[in-house]
C-alpha cells in the first residue's frame, strides 16, 4: 500500500511533464497540420543546452534558465523559417518525414557538441524529501507538477484572452477563413512552433532535473506521443488529462508488471498504451473522430 | 507522345509496348550491368565487397519500405523492427534448432511479414500520423521483447549466427556472400519492378494517391493495404536474414529507431514510389557513410581542437540534412534526376 501511493504521486507528477510537452505537439498539429516527430530531440537538445549555460559557462539561474527559453523560441522560430515553410501544401508524408530529417540532425547535433553520455544539472529544486501520507516523494517532483500546472493555467489563459492566443485557436479551426480576415497564417505557424519549443524545453529542464540528462531524454518526447494519441491528436484538454494517465500507468506498471514480466517493462508501457489505442479507439479520448464524405 | 523510349523506336504490339527492357541497348546495357556486378569480386578488394553486400542487403530492405511507404503510401517508422524480426527468426532457427539457411531465410520473411500485419492492423481505420506512431510503437516493442526474451534471443549478450549454406555450399568469404546477396537483391529489384506494374500495384499507388477514391472504385483498401504490409514486412524479414548471416552475429543496437529514419530517408532521397529510387538511395547513403567514416579521422587528425564528440554527431547531422534538403529542394528523389537525363538524352540532339 505504501508503494501505490508512491507510485502513483511520481507517475502523476511526471505525467504531468509529459503533459506539457504533449502541448506543444497538439499546438502544431492543430495549427498547421504538421506533426512534429522531432519532439523527443528537441527534449535532448534543450536539455544538453541547459546544461551547457548553467554548467559549461557557470552561469546562475536567474540568467541560464531565460537563456534557455530564449534559445528555444529561436530554435522553433528557425525550423519553421527555413524547413516546414518551404514544406507548406506538400503531401503529409513529407511533413512527418522532414521532422525525422530534424531528429536526426538534432541527435547527431548533440552528440556532436556534448560527447558525454549522461550528465546532471545542478539542484534547482530544494532537497529535503517530502512525506505525503506513507510516501517519500523528492521535491523535484513536486516542483515538476505544480510548474507543469501554472503553465497549464498560463496557457489556456493565452488562449482565451491574449489576442494572438485567440488567432491560434482560430487556425486550428479553419485556416481558410482566417487568411480571409487578413491575418497571416504563417506568424501563426511560426506562433506555434516557437511555443512548442519552449515547452518542449521547459519539459526538457523539469525532465532532466528528475532524472539527469541522458539519451534517454530522446525517448521521453516519444513517450508524449503515447499521450497525444491517448488524448485525441487535435485536444488540448486531451493532452492535460492523458498525461497523468500515462504516467500513472508507466510508474504503476514499471512497479507492479516488473517482477511479473521482463524488466524494462516501464519503458514500453506507453507503446503497448499506443497499440492498445490504435486497435479500440483510434482517435482518442477526447479527439475527433475524422469521418470523411464522399 | 512518349518519351521512355528513344526517338524513332516505336511499339506495335501490347507486349512490345509493356516490355521493360525494350531496345537491343537496353538489353545490353542489363547485360553488362550483371556482368560487372557478378565479376565484381574479381577485382574489388574484400573490404568494398563487403560494403557493397552490405549495400545489397539494405536495398532488399529498403525497396520493401518503399513497396510499403513509396507505393502503397502507407509510412512505417519502424522498418529496423521489422528488419530485426526477419534477422533474429532465421538466426535462431539456424542457430538453436539448427535448421537450413534457406529455411530460416524463408521463415524469416514469413515472420517478419506476420508481425507486419499485426501492427499494420492499425491501417485499416488510421493513416498518415497516427500510422506512423503505431509503427513507431512496433519499433520499440519489438526490440524491447529481442532485448528481455534472453532464453531465444541471447538478449544484450547477442546471438552468434551460423554462415549461410545452401547444399553444399557455404558461403563464409566475403566474395561468395556477395554472390548470394547480389542474387536475392536482384531478384527483390525485379519482384518489385513487376509488382509496380501489375494490378495489385496499381492498386497500391491508388491507395496512396486517394484512398477514398480507389475504394469507390472497387478496391479492396482492407486486402490491398494488408498485402502492402504483408510484402514490405516481408523483404524486410529477408534483408534481416542475410544481414544476420551476413555479419555472424546479431544484437539489437542493430535495430535502432535511427535506422528506421535511415531507411525513410533512404526511399526519399532515391525517390520514393520508383523502382530504381530505393536503389539510388541506398547507395548515395551508404557511400555517404563511408564519406564520412573515411574523412572524419583525416580531419580530427588535422584539426587537433575539433569537438570529441565530431566523428559519432557528424554522421547523424549529415543524414539529417540530406534528408530536410532533398525534401525541400527535389522531393521526388534522384530517381526524377535520373528520369530527366534519360528522357535529355533519348532525345538529343532533338529538342521538343
Amino acid at each position: 500500500m505504501d508503494e501505490l501511493l508512491q507510485f502513483a504521486i511520481t507517475g502523476v507528477t511526471v505525467g504531468m511533464v509529459y503533459s506539457l510537452i504533449a502541448l506543444g505537439f497538439v499546438l502544431i498539429w492543430k495549427s498547421s497540420g504538421v506533426a512534429n516527430l522531432a519532439l523527443g530531440q528537441l527534449v535532448l537538445l534543450s536539455s544538453w543546452f541547459t546544461y551547457g549555460m548553467l554548467v559549461q559557462a557557470g552561469l546562475p539561474l536567474w540568467l541560464g534558465f531565460p537563456l534557455v527559453i530564449l534559445f528555444s523560441l529561436a530554435l522553433g522560430w528557425m525550423i519553421e523559417r527555413f524547413i516546414l515553410r518551404p514544406l507548406i501544401a506538400q503531401p503529409i508524408l513529407s511533413l512527418i518525414t522532414v521532422t525525422l530529417g530534424v531528429a536526426y540532425f538534432i541527435e547527431g547535433a548533440v552528440s556532436f557538441i556534448w560527447p558525454k553520455s549522461v550528465a546532471a544539472l545542478p539542484r534547482i529544486f530544494p532537497q529535503e524529501v517530502v512525506r505525503i501520507g506513507t510516501a517519500v516523494v523528492s521535491q523535484e517532483y513536486l516542483w515538476a507538477a505544480a510548474i507543469s500546472l501554472v503553465l497549464f493555467i498560463l496557457l489556456s489563459l493565452y488562449f482565451k484572452y491574449n489576442k494572438m492566443g485567440v488567432v491560434m485557436r482560430a487556425t486550428a479551426d479553419d485556416q481558410l477563413a482566417i487568411q480571409a480576415c487578413g491575418i497571416p497564417v504563417t506568424k501563426i505557424f511560426s506562433r506555434s512552433w516557437m511555443l512548442a519549443c519552449m515547452l518542449a524545453a521547459i519539459g526538457g529542464i523539469l525532465m532532466s532535473s528528475i532524472g539527469g540528462i541522458t539519451f534517454g531524454l530522446a525517448e521521453t518526447g516519444l513517450k508524449a506521443f503515447s499521450v497525444v494519441i491517448l488524448g485525441g491528436l487535435d485536444s488540448f484538454l486531451g493532452a492535460i488529462l492523458a498525461g497523468p494517465i500515462i504516467g500513472l500507468a508507466e510508474s504503476l506498471g514499471g512497479g507492479y508488471l516488473t517482477p511479473l514480466t521482463w524488466p524494462g517493462i516501464r519503458e514500453v508501457i506507453p507503446f503497448i498504451i499506443i497499440i492498445i489505442v490504435m486497435f479500440v479507439k483510434p482517435y482518442g479520448l477526447f479527439g475527433e473522430p475524422r469521418i470523411e464524405r464522399i | 507522345m512518349n518519351v521512355d523510349l528513344p526517338a524513332g523506336t516505336r511499339n506495335y504490339s501490347y507486349a512490345k509496348d509493356m516490355a521493360i527492357f525494350r531496345t537491343r541497348a537496353h538489353w545490353a546495357l542489363l547485360l553488362s550491368l550483371l556482368v560487372f556486378v557478378f565479376t565484381a569480386p574479381l577485382y574489388w578488394g574484400n573490404y568494398w565487397l563487403g560494403v557493397a553486400n552490405l549495400i545489397g542487403i539494405t536495398i532488399v530492405a529498403a525497396t520493401g519500405l518503399n513497396i510499403l511507404t513509396g507505393y502503397c503510401g502507407q509510412l512505417s517508422i519502424g522498418h529496423a523492427g521489422f528488419i530485426a524480426v526477419g534477422a533474429y527468426t532465421s538466426a535462431v532457427l539456424t542457430n538453436r534448432f539448427e535448421w537450413p539457411f534457406l529455411v530460416g531465410l524463408i521463415a524469416a520473411g514469413l515472420v517478419a511479414g506476420l508481425i507486419g500485419l499485426v501492427f499494420g492492423i492499425p491501417s485499416m481505420r488510421v493513416k498518415g500520423f497516427y500510422l506512423a506512431i503505431s509503427t513507431i510503437a512496433a519499433q520499440f516493442i519489438i526490440i524491447w521483447v529481442i532485448n528481455h526474451w534472453t532464453g531465444v534471443t541471447g538478449g544484450f549478450t547477442g546471438i552468434r549466427v551460423p554462415p549461410a549454406s545452401i547444399g553444399g555450399i557455404t558461403f563464409v568469404s566475403q566474395a561468395s556472400q556477395f554472390y548470394l546477396i547480389m542474387a536475392i537483391t536482384a531478384l527483390t529489384v525485379f519482384f518489385a519492378k513487376n509488382l509496380a506494374r501489375t494490378r495489385v500495384g496499381r492498386a497500391f499507388v491508388a491507395i496512396r494517391d486517394n484512398d477514398l477514391a480507389a475504394e469507390v472504385m472497387g478496391i479492396n483498401l482492407f486486402r490491398y493495404k494488408f498485402m502492402a504490409f504483408f510484402v514490405g514486412c516481408f523483404l524486410a524479414g529477408i534483408a534481416g536474414s542475410l544481414l544476420a548471416h551476413w555479419t555472424g552475429f546479431m544484437n539489437a543496437e542493430n535495430f535502432t529507431f535511427m535506422d528506421s529514419i535511415l531507411y525513410i530517408g533512404m526511399i526519399i532521397i532515391g525517390g520514393s514510389g520508383t523502382a530504381v529510387g530505393p536503389i539510388f538511395g541506398v547507395i548515395s547513403i551508404r557511400m555517404l557513410q563511408q564519406g564520412v567514416m573515411f574523412i572524419s579521422p583525416m580531419l580530427e587528425g588535422s584539426f587537433l581542437d575539433l569537438p570529441a564528440g565530431f566523428t559519432t554527431g557528424i554522421g547523424p547531422m549529415v543524414f539529417g540534412l540530406v534528408i530536410v534538403l532533398f525534401l525541400i529542394l527535389e522531393p521526388r528523389g534522384l530517381a526524377h534526376r535520373w528520369a530527366l537525363f534519360r528522357t535529355s538524352y533519348r532525345l538529343w540532339p532533338f529538342s521538343y
